[in-house]
C-alpha cells in the first residue's frame, strides 16, 4: 500500500504543476537568501576573528604579567626564546612567534601621531598569519630602513610609499631615542589597534634601538587548533599572563552573539515565509481535491493513510524546494565566498567597527543541515491545518456537494 | 444479510426546517439480492443507501450487516466495515484521477492488503467481465463516461465485498451505456453472488433489478 500512497502523493504534488513550481521557487529562493545571509553574517564575524588572529594574537598570546596595563620596557618576557623553543616542540602548537613592541611618537615634517612600533620577523609573520595579505600598498620589505605601517596611521601622518618617518621613544636606559624609517608598505588588517597605530620594523632593529637583550619579547603569539591547550598553557605559565583571543578581544564574542541573534531572526522570518507559502498551497491543493478525499474516506481508506499521503506530498515539495534551494544557496555562497559582498559604499562605518568593506561569506555544512530540518519541519507542519479539515470532513457532504 | 429495524433519520434536527428523512424503516435484504431503492426525488433513497453503507449516522433504530450493528459503530469502525465488506459506485464515477485504471480497480484490494499477484489476477478478471481490459493502462480522464463508470464498478467489486451500494450509477450515462452497465452488474451479481443495492429512479435500473424497495417521503411504501 505504501507504494500506492507514494505514487498518489508524488502525482498529486505535481498535479497543478505551475502552482507546485512556484512553491518550489519560493522555497528555493528563500533558502538561498537565508543561506547567503547566514554566510555573510558569519563571514563578517569570522573574517574579523581571522584577521585578529592572523595580525595580532593568534589563538593565544603570552605577555609579562602587568604588561597589558602598563606597557613599559621593564614589563617584558625575559626568557622569550627559551619559551619559544619549548613551544616549538609541543604538538599542540602550530606556530609560535615573538614580537617586541613599544609605544612612542611617530612624526613627519608636518604631522605627528601616537604610534606603536612592533619588532617582527617578516618570514615568521608570513607563516603565522599570511601577513602579505594585509598589504594594500608598497611591498613587505625592511630593506633600506624600510617599515610597514598601518593604513590609519599612514592617513593620519599623510605618508605614502617612500615617505620618511621618525619614531621616537624612551630606550632601556631612559633616554629619548629616535629611529629613522622609510615607509615601504602600508597594511590594512581591520584590527583598529594595528591599522591606526602600528609600525612594523625588524625585531633586531627594535632590540638595538631600545637596548634590550635579544631574547626578550613583549608578546609571544601562538597558533593552535586545540582550545583545551590554552588552559594547559595558563597552568604551565602561571607566572606570565596567558590570554586567549576572546580574553583579549571580548568584543569579538559580543559580535559573534549579535550575529547569531541576527541569524536566528533571519532564519525565523524566512522559515515563516516558507511555512505560510507551503500552508497556502497545500491548503488550496487539498480544498481542490476535497471530493477525492471524501471518496477515499467513503470507500474505506483509513485516515492514517490519507495523512501519510498528505505528509508525503508536502515532504516531496519541501524536499525538491530544499534541493533547488541548496544548489542555488551553495552557488550564491560560493560566489560570495570567492568574490565577496562589496560594501565599499559603507567602508568608513564598517572599518570603524573593524569590519572589512568586502565581506566574504563563510560556508558551513551546518547551514545546509539546519535549513534541511527547518524546511522539512515547515513542510510537515504546514499540512496540519489542511489535515484537520480532512479528518473532520463528512464524505457524503463533499461527494454530494461536488457531484 | 442486511436488516434494518425502525430506522429514523432527521436532517436539521430541532430546527424549524427539520426534515424527517427516514421514517421507521424496517427492511431485510438477503445475501445475493439485486435490488433497487426507488422513489421520487427527495424521498430518501440516497439517505437510506448511505445509512446502509455506513456512510451516515441514523438518529434511531438498528442496521445490521450480518450480526454487526452499523448504527452503534464509531467512525473508525465504520471505515473498516466499508473497506472490508462494502463496495460503492457513485453517480459521478469518483475515480482517482492520478492513478491508472488498473491501479484504480486494485485500489481497495491494496487497502485491504491483498498481494500484488492476487490483485493483478483479480483486476484482469474483473476488467474482462466489464470489458475494459484494453484500458488498464489509461488514466480515468482518458475514458468515456460509460467506461469510467465500469471502472468504478470494477473497483467496487474487485475486493469481493458482500454488498455493493450503487447510488444513481446510470445518471450520467446515455441509454446504451446504462443498459450495458446494468447488464454487466447483473452478470456480476449472478457470477460473483455479490448483493447489489441501487438507489435510482432510472428506468433501465428498474427493469434490470429483481426487487424494488419503494420509498415515499422517507417511509417504506412496499
Amino acid at each position: 500500500m505504501f507504494k500506492v500512497i507514494v505514487k498518489l502523493a508524488w502525482s498529486n504534488a505535481f498535479l497543478r504543476f505551475s502552482r507546485t513550481f512556484l512553491l518550489v521557487i519560493l522555497i528555493a529562493l528563500s533558502m538561498a537568501l537565508m543561506l547567503s545571509l547566514q554566510g555573510i553574517y558569519d563571514g563578517m564575524t569570522l573574517n574579523m576573528v581571522d584577521k585578529t588572529i592572523r595580525s595580532d594574537c593568534g589563538e593565544v598570546s603570552i605577555y609579562q604579567k602587568g604588561y597589558r596595563l602598563n606597557q613599559v620596557l621593564s614589563n617584558n618576557i625575559k626568557n622569550a626564546d627559551a619559551i619559544l623553543r619549548k613551544l616549538d616542540h609541543d604538538p599542540n602548537v602550530k606556530l609560535a612567534i615573538k614580537r617586541f613592541s613599544v609605544e612612542g611618537l611617530s612624526s613627519t615634517a608636518r604631522k605627528q601621531s601616537f604610534a606603536n612600533i612592533i619588532g617582527i620577523d617578516l618570514k615568521q609573520e608570513e607563516r603565522f598569519g599570511k601577513f602579505s595579505l594585509f598589504l594594500t600598498k608598497g611591498k613587505l620589505s625592511f630593506e633600506n630602513y624600510g617599515a610597514i605601517i598601518g593604513k590609519g596611521l599612514a592617513d593620519k601622518l599623510k605618508v605614502h610609499i617612500g615617505s620618511k618617518v621618525i619614531f621616537s621613544t624612551q630606550n632601556a636606559k631612559g633616554e629619548i631615542n629616535a629611529l629613522y624609517l622609510k615607509v615601504a608598505g602600508i597594511i590594512q588588517t581591520t584590527n583598529i589597534n594595528i591599522d591606526n597605530f602600528a609600525i612594523y620594523v625588524p625585531i633586531k632593529r627594535v632590540y638595538d634601538f631600545l637596548g634590550v637583550p635579544h631574547d626578550e619579547a613583549t608578546q609571544i603569539a601562538i597558533r593552535t587548533d586545540n582550545e583545551a591547550f590554552i588552559k594547559t598553557l595558563k597552568k604551565e605559565y602561571s607566572n606570565l599572563d596567558v590570554e586567549s583571543l576572546l580574553d583579549l578581544y571580548p568584543m569579538l564574542k559580543q559580535m559573534e552573539d549579535i550575529m547569531a541573534i541576527f541569524n536566528s531572526i533571519t532564519f525565523a522570518i524566512v522559515m515563516l515565509v516558507v511555512f505560510i507559502g507551503i500552508l497556502g498551497v497545500m491548503y488550496v491543493s487539498i480544498l481542490d481535491r476535497i471530493r477525492e478525499f471524501g471518496i477515499l474516506r467513503a470507500i474505506g481508506m483509513p485516515y492514517a493513510y490519507i495523512r501519510l499521503q498528505i505528509f508525503l506530498e508536502a515532504l516531496f515539495v519541501g524536499l525538491i524546494g530544499y534541493i533547488c534551494g541548496a544548489i542555488l544557496g551553495y552557488l550564491s555562497l560560493k560566489y560570495l565566498h570567492i568574490y565577496g559582498l562589496d560594501l565599499s559604499a559603507y567602508s568608513a562605518g564598517l572599518e570603524k567597527f573593524g569590519y572589512s568593506s568586502i565581506i566574504y561569506a563563510n560556508i558551513q555544512a551546518s547551514y545546509f543541515s539546519s535549513t534541511f530540518y527547518a524546511i522539512i519541519s515547515a513542510s510537515l507542519l504546514s499540512v496540519l491545518l489542511p489535515l484537520r479539515k480532512i479528518k473532520n470532513l463528512n464524505p457524503i457532504k463533499v461527494i454530494k456537494a461536488n457531484t | 444479510m442486511i436488516v434494518l429495524e425502525k430506522v429514523n433519520k432527521y436532517f436539521y434536527k430541532g430546527e424549524p426546517k427539520e426534515i424527517h428523512a427516514l421514517k421507521d424503516i424496517s427492511l431485510t435484504i438477503e445475501d445475493g439480492e439485486f435490488s433497487l431503492i426507488s422513489g421520487p426525488s427527495g424521498c430518501g433513497k440516497t439517505t437510506l443507501l448511505n445509512a446502509i453503507g455506513a456512510l451516515d449516522n441514523v438518529d434511531s433504530g438498528k442496521i445490521f450487516l450480518d450480526d454487526k450493528n452499523i448504527a452503534a459503530m464509531n467512525e473508525k469502525e465504520r471505515t473498516i466495515l466499508r473497506l472490508n465488506e462494502l463496495g460503492f459506485v457513485f453517480q459521478a464515477y469518483n475515480l482517482i484521477p492520478v492513478l491508472s485504471v488498473e491501479d484504480n480497480i486494485g485500489f481497495i484490494m491494496k487497502l485491504r492488503g491483498f498481494s500484488d499477484k492476487e490483485i493483478k489476477k483479480r483486476v484482469f478478471e474483473v476488467a474482462e467481465l466489464l470489458e475494459i481490459k484494453d484500458k488498464l493502462n489509461a488514466l480515468p480522464n482518458d475514458l468515456s463516461g460509460g467506461q469510467q463508470q465500469r471502472v468504478a464498478v470494477a473497483r467496487a467489486v474487485a475486493a469481493k465485498p458482500k454488498t455493493i451500494l450503487a447510488d444513481e450509477p446510470t445518471a450520467n450515462l446515455d441509454s446504451t451505456n446504462s443498459e450495458k452497465l446494468m447488464a454487466m452488474m447483473r452478470s456480476l451479481n449472478e457470477k460473483e453472488g455479490v448483493s447489489i443495492i441501487f438507489a435510482s429512479h432510472d428506468e433501465y435500473v428498474m427493469q434490470s433489478v429483481r426487487r424494488i424497495i419503494k420509498l415515499n417521503d422517507g417511509a417504506l411504501v412496499e
